[in-house]
């Protein structure tokens, strides 16, 4: 009698089947792990571009200096002032700036400006960018944007 | 009889399975000596890292590329070659609201609204004697044109696959 109930006992216990759960938390892993991308410092948040269609491609340069240039106030719509950067640092002056890229220049020939700028900003302000990198004799001028919605 | 028979063939039953239990039991030990068995519970709790991890992390947003351009050089040597005339695309801020803008083409009669249309002109122009892919395109822009714009222009000229884009003072 005492083994019958015993064997009720086994047939009768629950068990809990951890295998589909792994399962799909390893293709989250998979998934997750696939999709990330890690944001450089130097991408300071900021409203890029977005062109229509976009042409803009990827482009793999190893000796570059990227300058932020982003609204002084963000909420005004029109975008009046701007707040020049270096990279992650903080704001300077476009003069600063301008020396930064002359000692950068004479240590790196080949050096390549990136200008990530806020699609509100006035042209001059960042006309004023693209002109100081000239005056450094760089050459090669990056300007960011949104990459098609297809790439 | 039939209750007995059916009593009979499940008693076989268990019978059979403790006996093959055993027999694994036994086999398992006599090929090590010892239970050889993966515990799967670290490697569960760093997936469950991992997965955390990625799921606080991970923001989507739109991926950022480059329009790549050369600057000219100060002190440039005077060209020999006939001088072409160029394409200007004049682009101006007409109000305060972002959208405010208008884009005007010197010397064509059609007058593009918007840059899917500046694009469709450009591609226009280029089957006209005399241009071509190679036509310089000079982008003239307002000092208060948004930069949204005049990347805009840019991406539109590339669009209309020109092979020379150069800016401006207005």
């Amino acid at each position: 009698m005492r083994l019958n109930r015993d064997d009720a006992r086994t047939d009768a216990a629950l068990s809990f089947n951890a295998t589909p759960m792994v399962d799909v938390i390893f293709l989250l892993t998979i998934f997750f792990m696939l999709v990330s991308r890690f944001s450089s410092a130097e991408q300071v948040p900021m409203q890029l571009p977005q062109p229509d269609d976009s042409r803009a491609g990827v482009a793999r340069l190893a000796d570059r200096v990227v300058i932020n240039c982003r609204p002084a106030d963000p909420t005004d719509p029109t975008g009046q002032l701007a707040l020049y950067s270096v990279g992650p640092n903080r704001p300077e002056p476009l003069s600063v700036i301008s020396d930064r890229l002359a000692a950068m220049r004479r240590l790196v020939p080949g050096l390549a400006v990136v200008i990530r700028a806020d699609r509100r900003l006035h042209y001059a302000e960042v006309r004023a960018v693209m002109q100081e990198v000239a005056r450094n004799g760089i050459d090669v001028l990056n300007v960011v944007a949104h990459v098609g919605e297809d790439e | 009889m039939t209750s007995s028979s059916d009593k009979q063939g499940t008693s076989r039953g268990r019978h059979r399975e403790r006996s093959s239990r055993h027999f694994r039991t036994r086999r398992r030990r006599a090929a090590g000596g010892v239970r050889i068995s993966v515990n799967l519970a670290p490697m569960i709790d760093v997936t469950f890292l991992l997965l955390i991890f990625f799921l606080v992390t991970t923001t989507f947003e739109r991926a950022e590329g480059v329009f790549t351009s050369q600057l000219p050089r100060d002190a440039g040597v005077p060209s020999v070659a006939l001088p072409i005339s160029p394409i200007v695309v004049r682009v101006e801020q007409t109000g305060l609201a972002h959208d405010d803008y208008t884009i005007e083409l010197d010397r064509f009669e059609n007058q593009p609204a918007t840059f899917d249309a500046l694009a469709d002109v450009l591609r226009a122009i280029h089957g006209r004697p005399g241009f071509d892919r190679e036509t310089p395109i000079v982008i003239v822009a307002d000092d208060d044109v948004r930069w949204d714009h005049v990347v805009g222009c840019w991406n539109a000229a590339l669009r209309a696959e020109c092979q020379d884009i150069a800016f401006a003072q207005p």
